[in-house]
């Protein structure tokens, strides 16, 4: 999820923007007495704000749809951040939508007023260059800030990369300046701020993977700094070991083998038993969950107790040999 | 970097003309800035962000002492803040509540 906090109702209170991967936007309004729960941002029809791919909470399933699109076809892409941001300098807040998918950005105008927002429900692509914006992998979330202090707003935005690897590149942070002015916003092409580079190290060295930049000032030196939160991922280097160590090594990677084997074995029990007593039942009644409350009470105890054999021996196991860890921070870049 | 701007801009005035060798370009400053190598944010006694899934920064004054707070958000539409205080360090996260007393937390599927 982006974030931002904007006097998006005009009513002097700050509010906080954002978008989930459900697909929409959220905004938590602000007052005197705090954040209000957030609630979704919906359009001029009352329809849910959204690009095309979203998680339909009645239906229980990511769904598509086009009707947000000028071409009225669906695609996979989804809504996971989202900015307000007076395109047109008219007063009131336009809605910038980030796409997790190819991290394209859109833009939708409002054509209320800033107290009053109706958003047209109609997305229009924004330009980086003579090319849609777009960065090369996955994008986590644009902000806007008057990166060059020309008087209007750029954009900079993060890209994901795999967030499960541990070898190949990372994701990075890119640039798009504006070259219009207020009002007229014409953005230049992607360029990269903080350069994606190959996973690996043996310490967390920066943010690797999920790369999610703030562009503020920091430290107050009157620059422009990056705070940036991702997870990093590295092998810590593995020691030299003893003899007994070796065999110990050997010893628990077998007894691992075996404990997946018998944790296999207690969840297809488990499985079993819950089949055969809850046959025929309704899966909504009361007595399917009786008697699945019973089959679990009686597995748990087994599985859990396998579950602390299985952990204790891969901690011992990963004390002696390192295996690649993934760990999220909040870095600083500080402009030099 | 402004500063270095400030002076560049007081030497202009004063008739002073710099070669290219001797000013870096606005231009190149804004599209290829310098950084430092980059550090971990501490919040209180741990590395800020630690444990979340996929943390999403933004620095801002929440609680309006005239401190910049780290505010947080996750991939479960959490929201965490790390106060800042006047020596520029950040207390331990802490979960922001709405209004109603309840963590703010932002729908996910």
């Amino acid at each position: 999820m982006g974030s931002q906090f904007v006097d998006f109702n005009a009513d002097g209170h700050l509010d906080y923007l954002s978008a989930t991967f459900d697909g929409s936007p959220h905004i938590s309004y602000g007052s005197k007495e705090g954040f209000s729960p957030p609630e979704r941002l919906k359009d001029a029809d009352g329809q849910r704000i959204l690009i095309s791919s979203f998680w339909n909470y009645e239906d229980k399933e990511h769904q598509k749809t086009g009707r947000s699109m000028a071409d009225g076809k669906p695609r996979g892409e989804r809504c996971i951040s989202a900015l307000a941001f007076d395109w047109d300098d008219d007063g009131d807040y336009d809605l910038l939508l980030g796409s997790y998918e190819k991290g394209h950005i859109y833009l939708q105008m409002n054509e209320g007023t800033k107290t009053d927002a109706k958003f047209t429900g109609k997305n229009i692509p924004v330009m980086a260059g003579e090319k849609p914006f777009g960065l090369p992998s996955k994008m986590t979330t644009p902000k806007l800030v008057d990166w060059d202090s020309d008087g209007d707003l750029d954009l900079i935005a993060g890209t994901f990369s795999d967030a499960y690897q541990s070898e190949g590149q990372g994701g990075g942070v890119y640039l798009s300046v504006n070259e219009g002015e207020v009002g007229a916003p014409k953005f230049g092409p992607v360029e990269e701020l903080i350069a994606p580079v190959s996973l690996g190290g043996t310490e967390p060295q920066r943010p690797d993977l999920g790369l999610y930049p703030d562009p503020a000032d920091h430290d107050g030196d009157g620059d422009l700094d990056l705070i940036v939160g991702g997870y990093s991922s590295w092998t810590p280097s593995p020691r030299e070991l003893s003899g007994l160590e070796e065999l110990r090594v050997e010893e628990l990677t077998n007894e691992l083998e075996v404990l997946e084997e018998e944790q296999t074995a207690l969840y297809d029990a488990f499985s079993a038993d819950l089949e055969e007593a809850t046959a025929g039942l309704d899966s909504e009644s009361e007595e399917y969950e009786e008697r699945s409350d019973e089959v679990r009470d009686k597995h748990l105890g087994g599985l859990r107790e396998m579950s602390d054999k299985m952990r204790a021996a891969q901690e011992e196991l990963d004390e002696l040999v390192p295996k690649p860890k993934r760990k999220s921070f909040v870095w600083l870049y500080e402009r030099l | 970097m402004k500063n270095l701007k400030r002076c560049g801009l007081t030497l202009v005035m004063l008739g002073y003309v710099a070669s290219p060798s001797s000013m870096s370009s606005p231009h190149e400053d804004v599209k290829a800035p310098k950084f430092a190598a980059p550090k971990r944010l501490m919040a209180g006694e741990k590395l800020l962000g630690t444990g979340r899934a996929y943390a999403s920064p933004v620095l801002h004054d929440l609680n309006g002492d005239g401190h910049k707070d780290v505010v947080i958000g996750d991939l479960f539409g959490r929201i965490t803040v790390a106060y800042g205080d006047a020596s520029g360090k950040y207390g331990a996260e802490e979960k922001v509540m709405d209004r109603n007393g309840d963590q703010l937390e932002f729908s996910n599927w």
